[in-house]
């Protein structure tokens, strides 16, 4: 914990990992008093994110970490996921028509799910070099 | 840091049923992949993949349940899906695999009329 209201924690660069981000998530929307549907909604998104800045941020470079932090206010829960990379050149749709088809690769879904699954999602540099991806979660009551 | 995965290939009448058991990632999917080119060398045209409730599923196992879908368009096979929670129903739906594949709530109703 770093304040009141405020959750950090740093996973290695390694496949798998991102679970941690994802069950940590979950205890604290849990806490908040978000429905079993949103924190599933949540833990993809998480999981998401820090595939990302695992896989295409660090490049898997084992000698780098994916920080995350959990920012808790009344009626919403932000979760920002840094990694040290140099960012994503650009952002695709992806096609499920295309991806069947074999015109495209199959991957590429996570920025999808995580801007279907939630409130608020933006990418920005951070200061002290690599990407942040923040994601806002409401608490709907 | 990911639960094994595990799965087994049984055959009910004409339907090749996977149970896949623990999670579905670019990790694990080497192993769905195996199986279901051994399905396909048999000459299965009738898919059924029958997941873990508990099981976590990311954006690189639903990769590898597009390549199995664009294989089965090609082998003229139909595959359908059952037990998915209700979360990675709606994750498949998003992102368009119904399309492509049927989910059901149970196996009893997956293999009704395949």
């Amino acid at each position: 914990m770093t304040s009141d209201n405020n959750i950090e924690l740093h996973i290695p660069s390694i496949m798998g990992f991102e679970k941690i981000a994802m069950e940590c998530s979950a205890s604290v929307a849990k806490k908040m008093g978000f429905t079993q549907d949103r924190i599933e909604d949540l833990k993809t998104a998480v999981a998401e994110a820090c595939l990302n800045a695992i896989e295409h941020g660090n490049k898997m470079d084992t000698n780098t970490k994916v920080g995350i932090t959990l920012t808790v206010e009344e009626s919403k829960l932000q979760v920002s996921v840094k990694d040290q990379g140099k960012g994503i050149d650009q952002i695709l749709t992806p096609s499920i028509e295309n991806k069947v088809g074999g015109k495209e690769n199959p991957r590429g879904w996570g920025i999808f799910l995580i801007k279907s699954l939630m409130n608020e999602v933006s990418f920005e540099p951070s200061p002290e070099g690599g990407n942040i991806i923040k994601m806002i979660i409401y608490l709907e009551k | 840091m990911n639960k094994e995965i595990q799965v087994s290939i049984s055959q009910k009448d004409d339907v090749s049923i996977l149970n896949i058991q623990g999670d579905v990632t670019a990790i694990s999917g080497e192993t769905i992949e195996e199986a279901y080119q051994k399905v396909n060398t048999n000459g299965a045209k009738k898919i059924l993949l029958y997941f873990d409730k508990d099981g976590y599923i990311n954006s690189g196992g639903i990769a590898i349940l597009i390549g199995i879908a664009s294989e089965s368009r090609k082998n003229e096979q139909k595959i359908r899906i059952t037990g998915l929670s209700a979360h990675f129903q709606k994750i498949f739906n998003m992102v368009g695999l119904t399309k492509y594949t049927e989910i059901f709530p149970t196996e009893e109703l997956a293999l009704k009329d395949f």
